[in-house]
C-alpha cells in the first residue's frame, strides 16, 4: 500500500558531492553560529528526526504506528532513573534506555502486530496512553506529574580538551549530529537492502508475501523494534537535553507530531524525509509560538501541514521537491519521469 | 454500589460518546476513514451554541438545530475540499489521516483565536434539578438523555425508512454496485459527512450548559468515542451504540470503585478487544 508510485532513485539525484558537502555544512554549523536558539533548535529537530525514520520504517512494512512518543518516553524515564536514582554514569543509560525500549517494542510488537492495519493503530494508541497514565501515576518510580530533572552528562576529558556539556550546547549538537548520522546509516542500509525491500513487499502485498514464504510478523516485528530502539535513544537525549522529563512531554500529540513529520517530509527517501520533514516542522512549530497573537500556531500549524498534502503531487513529501529541482537543473528533462498532469490531478 | 448520581453521569457520558461514535461509524462505514477532527466539531458545536443563545438570543432547542446545520455543513465543506481530494487509492488511507489530524489543530487554533480560551459557562439554560427523594437529577442532564433517545430513534427512521437511508446503507455494503443502481456514492459521502458531523455539534451543543465550553473541549470525547467504536466494532451502528453505554459506564461507575486504575483498565480493555476480537463485538468478520 506505501509503495511510491513515482519512485525517485535517491542515488542518482543525491550524489556523494552533495551529500558530503551537507555533512560538512552541519559539522561546521556552531562554528558559523553559536546562537544557542538556533543550535537548540537544530539539536531538537535531529532528535525528532530520528524518531520519525523510526515511525516511516515500521510505515514501510504497512502498519501505522500512533504511540512512537511513548517509546520516546521509555528512553527517558530510563535514562532519567538510571542517572537520577541510581546514580548511573549517563553514557551507559544512554545505551541501556535503548536496549530497554527496544525489548520493550519487542514484547509489544510480538503481541500486538497480530492486528495489522487500523487496529494496530489504536492498540499503539491505547499504547501510548497507558505510558502516559503510568508514568504519571507511579509517583515512586517517575515522581508524577512533577517529572524528574536530569543533570547533563559529566565532562569527558580528552588530553587537555574538555568538553563540558554543562555549559554550553555545542557538545550536545556535536552528539546530536552523531546520533543522526548512526541513526541515518541504520536506517539507510536496513532500507537499501535485501530487508528494505522485504518490507515494502509485506506492505504492498502481505498475502502474496506470505506465499513466497515471507514470515510477516517478523519483519513487522524487525521493523517495530528497530525503530523502538533508536526511538528510545532519541528520547532519552532529548531529555537530557531539554534536562526535564514530564509525562506530558511525550503523549498522544507528540506521536501524532512525528507521523506529520514523517508524511509532510516523505516517505519515498526515509533518512532525507525525516530530516526534512522534522526540521521544516519543529522550526515552523517554534518560529510559529512566537507569534503575538496568541494560539495562530496552532492554526498556521495545521492549515500548512494540510496545503502540503493537498498540493503536493500524492505519494510524496517535502523532500521529493529536491529530486524534481535537481532533475530540473542537472538532467535532460526527460530523463525523469515524472507523473503526467493527467494522473497527478486529483480522483 | 456506586451512588446514583454516579450512574447518572455515567449515563449522561454513554449518550454522548453514542452519539459521537454514531456518526464516527456512519462516516467509517462509507469513507473507509476515521475523521480524527470529530471531536473538533463537538467543541464547535458547543461554541455555536455558546454564541446562539448569549449574542442572539435565541432559545436553546432552536440554536441545537442551527448548531447541528452550522457544523454539518462546514463538515460538508471538509469532505469536499480536503477529504475527497486526498483519498487517493493507494494513499487515501495515510493523507486522510494525517489532514484530519492536522485539522485538529486548525480549528482548534480557529476557535482559541476566535473565542479566546476561557471556560464559557452556560449554566442558566435549562436550571433546577428534579428531587427524587434521595438524590437529584439535574433537568439539564434528564434533557441530555431525551435528546440523545430522539436523535437515535430519528438516525433510526432516516436509515430504515426513508430513500437517503436506502442510499447509505447500499454505499456501506458494496459501493461499486450501489453506483451501478445509480446512487453516487461521492454524494453519499457528502451527506453522511455532514449527518456524522451534525451529530458531533449536536452532542457538543446539548453537553454545553453541562461542562464548560473551550477549544480543547473536544479531544477526550474523541479519543473515547474512538474506542467506543473499536469495543463496539468498526462499522457497526449498534456496536457504537453498546460501546458508548460500556465506556460511559467505564468512565464513572468503574472510576468510582479504582480512580485513575479504570483508565488504565479503558485501554486495556480494548486492547484485549482487538487482539481475541479484533472486528469488535458486532463487527462483522473482515472479508
Amino acid at each position: 500500500m506505501m509503495l511510491g508510485r513515482y519512485y525517485i532513485d535517491y542515488k542518482s539525484v543525491l550524489p556523494k558531492v552533495v551529500a558530503g558537502a551537507l555533512v560538512v555544512l552541519f559539522a561546521v554549523f556552531p562554528v558559523i553560529t553559536t546562537n544557542m536558539v538556533t543550535l537548540s533548535i537544530l539539536i531538537s529537530s535531529g532528535i525528532w528526526a530520528i524518531a520519525v525514520m523510526g515511525f516511516t520504517l515500521v510505515l514501510r512494512t504497512g502498519q501505522f504506528s500512533m504511540g512512537q512518543a511513548a517509546f520516546m518516553a521509555i528512553g527517558g524515564y530510563v535514562s532519567a532513573i538510571l542517572t537520577v536514582k541510581l546514580g548511573i554514569p549517563y553514557w551507559p543509560s544512554f545505551l541501556a534506555a535503548g536496549v530497554v525500549s527496544g525489548l520493550i517494542a519487542l514484547v509489544i510488537g510480538v503481541i500486538m502486530l497480530s492486528a495489522g492495519g487500523i487496529y494496530f493503530s489504536i492498540i499503539t494508541i491505547a499504547f501510548g496512553e497507558i505510558v502516559r497514565i503510568v508514568a504519571l501515576n507511579w509517583e515512586a518510580v517517575t515522581r508524577g506529574a512533577a517529572g524528574i530533572l536530569t543533570r547533563p552528562p559529566a565532562p569527558i576529558t580528552i588530553g587537555n580538551f574538555e568538553i563540558n556539556f554543562a555549559t554550553s550546547v555545542v557538545p550536545y549538537y556535536y552528539f546530536m549530529f552523531l546520533l543522526v548520522i548512526m541513526a541515518g546509516l541504520v536506517f539507510r542500509q536496513i532500507d537499501r537492502t535485501r530487508i528494505g525491500g522485504t518490507f515494502r513487499g509485506v506492505a504492498a502485498n502481505p498475502m502474496l508475501s506470505e506465499h513466497l514464504g515471507v514470515h510477516l510478523m517478523k519483519y513487522r516485528v524487525i521493523a517495530f523494534t528497530v525503530a523502538g530502539v533508536f526511538t528510545g535513544l532519541a528520547g532519552a537525549y532529548y531529555v537530557t537535553f531539554l534536562s526535564v522529563i514530564t509525562p506530558l512531554m511525550f503523549d498522544l500529540w507528540k506521536s501524532i507530531q512525528i507521523m506529520m513529520m514523517s508524511i509532510v517530509g516523505g516517505i519515498s527517501s526515509i533518512v532525507g524525509g525525516a530530516l526534512i520533514g522534522a526540521t521544516v516542522l519543529y522550526t515552523l512549530g517554534t518560529y510559529l509560538s512566537r507569534l503575538p497573537i496568541y494560539n495562530i500556531q496552532y492554526l498556521l500549524f495545521g492549515a500548512a501541514v494540510v496545503l502540503v498534502l493537498l498540493f503536493l503531487p500524492k505519494g510524496t513529501g517535502l523532500v521529493d521537491l529536491w529530486g524534481k529541482f535537481w532533475h530540473k537543473v542537472f538532467r535532460e528533462p526527460e530523463e525523469y519521469e515524472m507523473p503526467e498532469e493527467s494522473e497527478m490531478a486529483v480522483e | 454500589m456506586p451512588p446514583a448520581g454516579i450512574w447518572i453521569d455515567g449515563l449522561v457520558q454513554s449518550c454522548i460518546y453514542m452519539t459521537m461514535a454514531f456518526g464516527m461509524v456512519l462516516v467509517f462505514s462509507i469513507l473507509g476513514i476515521l475523521n480524527w477532527a470529530h471531536g473538533q466539531f463537538y467543541m464547535l458545536g458547543a461554541f455555536v451554541v455558546y454564541y446562539a443563545i448569549t449574542a442572539a438570543g435565541i432559545p436553546f432547542p432552536v440554536s441545537l438545530l442551527i448548531s447541528g446545520v452550522v457544523v454539518g455543513g462546514l463538515g460538508m465543506l471538509v469532505e469536499k475540499f480536503v477529504i475527497e481530494r486526498l483519498s487517493v487509492p493507494g494513499y487515501g488511507m495515510l493523507y486522510v489521516t494525517v489532514a484530519t489530524l492536522a485539522l485538529v489543530f486548525f480549528f482548534e487554533g480557529a476557535a482559541g483565536m476566535a473565542f479566546g480560551l476561557m471556560d464559557k459557562g452556560l449554566a442558566t439554560v435549562l436550571p433546577g434539578v428534579l428531587d427524587l427523594g434521595s438524590f437529584s437529577v439535574s433537568y439539564q442532564k434528564i434533557a441530555v438523555i431525551i435528546f440523545t433517545l430522539v436523535i437515535m430513534a430519528a438516525m433510526y427512521v432516516v436509515l430504515n425508512r426513508t430513500k437517503v437511508g436506502l442510499a447509505i446503507r447500499a454505499a456501506a455494503q458494496e459501493p461499486v454496485a450501489a453506483s451501478l443502481y445509480g446512487i453516487s456514492v461521492k454524494r453519499v459521502s457528502l451527506i453522511v459527512m455532514g449527518i456524522g458531523c451534525a451529530l458531533a455539534a449536536m452532542a457538543g451543543s446539548i453537553m454545553a450548559p453541562v461542562y464548560s465550553v473551550n477549544p480543547f473541549m473536544g479531544r477526550i470525547p474523541m479519543i473515547m468515542s474512538l474506542l467506543a467504536i473499536v469495543i463496539g466494532g468498526l462499522g457497526s451502528l449498534t456496536g457504537a451504540i453498546v460501546g458508548g453505554i460500556i465506556l460511559g459506564l467505564l468512565n464513572s461507575v468503574i472510576a468510582y470503585k479504582i480512580s485513575y486504575f479504570s483508565e488504565v483498565a479503558l485501554f486495556v480493555l480494548v486492547i484485549l478487544v482487538l487482539l481475541i476480537r479484533p472486528q469488535g463485538l458486532f463487527g462483522a468478520p473482515q472479508k
